[in-house]
């Protein structure tokens, strides 16, 4: 690679702003011409107008939740990228988002969702984390990409039955058609309430992984290293593991499995922070967040009566790069 | 009919050796004999309806002895108005099985809801007329008539319409004088009502503009919550009472903006068994938007 790794400072003095930039530019999108200024000025002077309904109930937590899910999957990709010490690795391709998804639908369906907020997110961080635990049962200390791809697509293809199996014995006419947002992810028509829901079990997995990130460094040198240079190899993993279940299992309770934002973006960001695994948990979440903007605002440019989902542009940019990886990868490894 | 008299022609041809002029008597005559019964028995008897719609109109138009069944979907609170008049007539699950059981001389549904099934039926040699979907007041008149022959109840049908006609003329006088208002429906998966659609009409006959219609949307289609905000219409009717159990469909309605939005106007809710079916009960649901202009 002849990209020279940047100071974090720079780094992000250049991100920020991109991503302060794409968000407004998302505020200003949608199927209705709005003069924002007047949306902000009603809303501050208590006013419900036109504009400021739009603004606020709908574009805003639309757009908030566009760039903490994306921050998740991004953040996420890179916590298991670590882990797992394989470029592979990802939320969707090893099958945790479906896992989350299953664990969303039967809570989302079944009316316990009603209960209690938290019953939703936790729903999906049950879900994850099944589906981490067969995984690390499966792949073990192997760093071999075939298992790892192969368990995934297992783990996956049960996951998609079993989600579509849930929805077929679920109660409301509507769960059968509503397959495909689990499937392809969407933020189209959530509101604040969702915003809320997830966001406590997001911030709390963004914590535990940022806490590992120099584990994640010594990981790189084998776990007999990270174990001599003093760190408690499995409670780490167990704070990591729970991380990335938390904030995926609640990105994914609100807004369905979007795939491959954890994938492509850690791969982007590794050659500007010297391939250390620490500063690209950051570096990634950031990324993420701008990425998954850009993903909506596309959606809602390419469609204007909103049936388009997230997961289809993500899928559409990420999947060739996947193709592109294990092409990459095979090369190497023969 | 025409199978029948081929059929005939074929055994006719095949056993008598005679002229052509003398053949064709013969047939014509056979076939009168043969018909005849088929014209004198006038109405059928064992009629079974398999959807909510043909329920009502049956249980509207036909003479009880003449109904054998109909669905369960008569029964429904929501979403029927004759619950009280099914009483204890079998009710059907609009399964194949079941339908045949009670060996019908005619099948009523609607054009859309149980295409296979009719199809279905049609092969296995029964009677089945469908209703067409009604877009307006006039349609709903066409198909009382429509369902009055088939079901020999002519003389029923045209009071009815009579009645529907002498309501609506009614409601119209009694609300002339006040001013029109705009509205927009917003239901479950974010759907409108534009154009070209019975509710569309009730609207125009309660005297309301639909603004989804003036958009030009046609039929049932979905529209932006933010298109619907920036409208800005009159009155807002939004179907909630199908909001249970969860669903992403169901939160469309349950957006806290629509929530903002209903303190400001006037929220209209028409129970869905006045409108969701052609017949007579749509006056009532025209009365009830009239009054609340």
């Amino acid at each position: 690679m002849n990209i020279k790794a940047v100071e974090p400072r720079v780094l992000y003095a250049i991100l920020l702003p991109i991503l302060l930039l794409v968000f407004l530019l998302a505020l200003n999108v949608g199927p209705v011409e709005i003069d924002l200024g007047k949306g902000m000025q009603d809303w501050f002077s208590e006013l419900t107008t036109i504009e400021s309904l739009i603004l606020f109930d709908i574009r805003l937590p639309r757009s908030l939740l566009a760039m903490f899910i994306g921050a998740t999957l991004g953040l996420a990709g890179a916590a298991l990228q670590g882990l797992l010490r394989n470029p592979l690795a990802e939320p969707g391709i090893i099958g945790v988002s479906n896992g989350a998804a299953l664990g969303a639908v039967i809570v989302f369906y079944y009316g316990m969702a009603g209960f209690a907020w938290f019953l939703l997110p936790l729903g999906g961080l049950i879900g994850a984390l099944i589906a981490v635990s067969i995984i690390l049962m499966l792949v073990g200390q192997s760093r071999s990409i075939i298992t790892l791809i192969l368990a995934g697509i297992a783990i996956n293809s049960i996951g998609g039955a079993l989600i579509a199996l849930a929805l077929n014995f679920a109660q409301s006419p509507y769960a059968m058609q509503e397959i495909v947002f689990w499937l392809l992810g969407s933020v189209a028509n959530r509101s604040v309430n969702e915003l809320f829901i997830a966001l406590p079990f997001m911030l709390a997995g963004w914590g535990m992984i940022l806490y590992c990130g120099r584990f994640l460094n010594a990981l790189t040198l084998g776990e007999e290293t990270a174990k001599s240079m003093g760190f408690e190899v499995a409670r780490m993993r167990l704070v990591l593991v729970l991380g990335v279940t938390a904030s995926v299992g609640a990105a994914v309770s609100v807004a369905g499995n979007i795939g491959f934002v954890g994938l492509v973006v850690p791969h982007l960001m590794r050659p500007f922070v010297a391939y250390e695994p620490r500063r690209l948990l950051l570096a990634s979440a950031v990324t993420g967040a701008i990425l998954l903007l850009v993903a909506d605002i596309a959606v809602q440019l390419l469609s204007s009566n909103g049936e388009m989902k997230l997961g289809v542009i993500t899928s559409l940019v990420g999947a060739p790069f996947f193709l592109f990886l294990i092409l990459k990868s095979r090369n190497v490894l023969q | 009919m025409l199978y029948c008299s081929s059929a005939i022609g074929r055994i006719v041809r095949d056993k008598i050796n005679i002229g052509p002029m003398k053949r064709f008597c013969l047939i014509f005559t056979a076939l009168v004999l043969f018909c005849a019964p088929l014209f004198a028995a006038d109405k059928p008897r064992r009629i079974v309806s398999i959807g909510l719609c043909t329920d009502q109109l049956l249980l509207l138009l036909a003479e009880r002895e003449q109904i054998a069944s109909v669905s369960v979907w008569a029964l429904n609170e929501n979403m029927s108005y004759m619950i009280d008049e099914v009483g204890n007539l079998p009710l059907n699950n609009s399964s194949v099985e079941e339908i045949i059981k009670y060996q019908p001389d005619l099948v009523v549904a609607s054009k859309y809801a149980a295409w296979d099934t009719a199809k279905f039926l049609r092969q296995l040699g029964y009677q089945v007329k469908q209703i067409p979907l009604a877009r307006s007041i006039t349609d709903i008149y066409s198909l009382l008539r429509q369902f009055g022959e088939w079901t020999g109840n002519q003389q029923r049908a045209e009071s009815v319409i009579e009645q529907m006609q002498s309501e609506l003329a009614g409601i119209e006088q009694r609300y002339a004088e006040r001013p029109q208002k705009t509205v927009i429906v917003y239901s479950p998966n974010g759907f409108t009502i534009g154009a070209n659609t019975l509710e569309n009409d009730l609207f125009t006959h309660a005297g309301y503009l639909n603004l989804a219609a003036s958009m030009g949307i046609e039929g049932f289609r979905p529209i932006a919550l933010e298109t619907l905000i920036a409208a800005d219409p009159d009155v807002l009717q939004i179907d909630r009472n199908l909001s249970r159990p969860d669903s992403l469909a169901t939160a469309y309605v349950d957006h806290p903006a629509l929530d903002k939005m209903i303190e400001h106007r006037e929220y209209l809710d028409i129970p869905t068994r006045l409108r969701i079916c052609a017949g007579p009960m749509i006056t009532e649901a025209i009365e009830i938007m009239a009054r609340r202009r």
